[in-house]
């Protein structure tokens, strides 16, 4: 059954179309993964799902429940996670820290990330539990700007994953990671993949062929393709391609 | 029942100079397309393919002559409902804008919600990332809904001349200020104009897939 399901999204900022008619849908525990060229409307598309940009046309349910529209903070309550192309973690504070302040119960007690130090222990203890599931548990105490690039990927997927979110958006989370830091993202994908579900926007083909269960493409605006890796893979211009590698 | 599109007695003139005028550009268009289908367009830069565009999507003005999708006249609509029936794919960075004269309040709305004619100027067609497959899939997809796809391309590699060839049911070939329908991807690359456009190496690989 669909979690989420998008129809006929349509959005324009001024004279310009920016999403045609982008019709979607994920399912329960599915990854599903958002590909296109630069410009396509892949973010906007995303700032849809996530009540940042309100769509002139069309709407967005969530588990059965008209949300099109709400706000984004009303989206991320009712469980839409998301990470950005680029990073947003408070750099002074530590890894923990920056979890703690994403922690749901935390965060409903007064939202302050200064706070964090005088925290309560069961909450620094679902913290360390958010980050050792993305291998950081050692580095719990290490400040933000202090981690390494690939880490502080992981950082962000650990701060949408404590707010316990029904679905995870990641937009292009391998951008910037070095082939050993996608490696070690696959593997956190891999282990979040079935617990989560997750909708992802990814440039990186083979990261994408490798995990996704369903890919849709998104180019001038709208889905221009959708299917299983193997369906896509069908397409005779996909095979004499670089895409065609990713078999 | 109208015909999706029908451009009838089009002229556009630009001209520079205020007190001399002289007329630096031209381009005549008198056709009209009834069925869906995929319509190849070709023709050297600077001939005229993108005004072409822009006037069949409502953002340019014709200096006489009428553009008809679906029956209404598409310059007589308002001006963010024009692209609810003919919406154009620029060349990326390539939007260029137009004085709007007419207020909105005073223009028609829209009759139809989605565009029945697609135009794509240049679409970037990448062999080695794969979405050229999916892009190709996508204009048929949009024929098959009963739709007008109208692909501008300049051919500069053999898969542009597979790809025109193989997708395309019409041809229009746009040279020296006019707008020349072709039925086949034969018919077109016959033609001289087309011929010495597409130069002698091109034109061996396209009379080879025609």
């Amino acid at each position: 059954m669909a979690l989420l399901t998008a129809k006929g999204i349509h959005v324009r900022f001024g004279d310009r179309v920016v999403l045609e008619e982008v019709d979607f849908d994920v399912r329960e525990g599915e990854f599903h993964g958002i590909m296109g060229p630069n410009g396509a409307g892949k973010t906007t598309f995303f700032n849809v799902l996530t009540g940042r940009v309100k769509p002139n046309r069309g709407s967005i349910e969530l588990a059965g429940e008209n949300v099109t529209g709400f706000p984004s903070h009303k989206i991320a309550r009712k469980g839409v996670s998301r990470s950005f192309q680029i990073m947003t973690l408070f750099d002074e504070f530590s890894a923990r820290e920056n979890v703690l302040a994403a922690l749901p119960e935390f965060r409903d007690s007064g939202f302050n990330p200064a706070k964090a130090v005088t925290a309560e222990k069961k909450w620094q203890d679902a913290a360390l539990d958010v980050l050792a599931e993305v291998n950081l548990a050692e580095k719990a105490d290490v400040k933000a700007k202090e981690l390494s690039y690939g880490e502080r990927r992981a950082l962000e997927i650990a701060v949408a994953t404590a707010q316990r979110p029904r679905i995870l958006c990641l937009d292009e989370p391998t951008s910037g990671l070095g082939s050993d830091g996608v490696r070690r993202l696959s593997d956190l994908v891999q282990r979040l993949k079935g617990k989560l579900t997750i909708v992802a926007i990814e440039h990186d083909m083979s990261f994408l062929f490798s995990l996704a269960d369903r890919i849709s493409v998104i180019h001038w605006g709208q889905v221009i393709a959708r299917g299983t890796p193997s369906e896509l893979r069908e397409n005779e211009w996909v095979r004499r391609s670089n895409l065609g590698k990713f078999a | 029942m109208a015909p999706l599109i029908a451009l009838d007695g089009i002229r556009k003139v630009y001209t520079r100079g205020t007190l001399r005028r002289q007329t630096t550009f031209t381009l005549e268009a008198n056709f009209s397309v009834d069925q869906p289908g995929i319509v190849g367009v070709v023709g050297p830069n600077g001939a005229g393919k993108t005004t072409l565009f822009e006037m069949m999507t409502g953002s340019n003005e014709p200096t006489s002559g009428r553009v008809l999708v679906g029956g209404t006249d598409i310059h007589k609509v308002k001006y963010k409902e024009r692209d609810r029936l003919a919406i154009h794919y620029h060349q990326s960075y390539q939007v260029r804008h137009f004085k709007k004269l007419v207020p909105s309040a005073m223009l028609l709305s829209s009759p139809t919600e989605r565009p029945l004619v697609h135009l794509f100027d240049e679409p970037q067609f990448n062999p080695q990332d794969g979405y050229i497959g999916f892009m190709l899939d996508f204009f048929k997809r949009l024929r098959d809904e009963g739709k007008l796809v109208f692909i501008c391309l300049h051919p500069t590699a053999t898969y542009h001349l597979e790809i025109l060839s193989s997708i395309a049911s019409h041809f229009m070939l746009v040279s020296g200020g006019k707008v020349m329908q072709k039925d086949s991807f034969g018919a077109l690359i016959s033609d001289e104009r087309c011929r010495s456009y597409l130069g002698p190496q091109m034109y061996e690989t396209a009379s080879k897939l025609a």
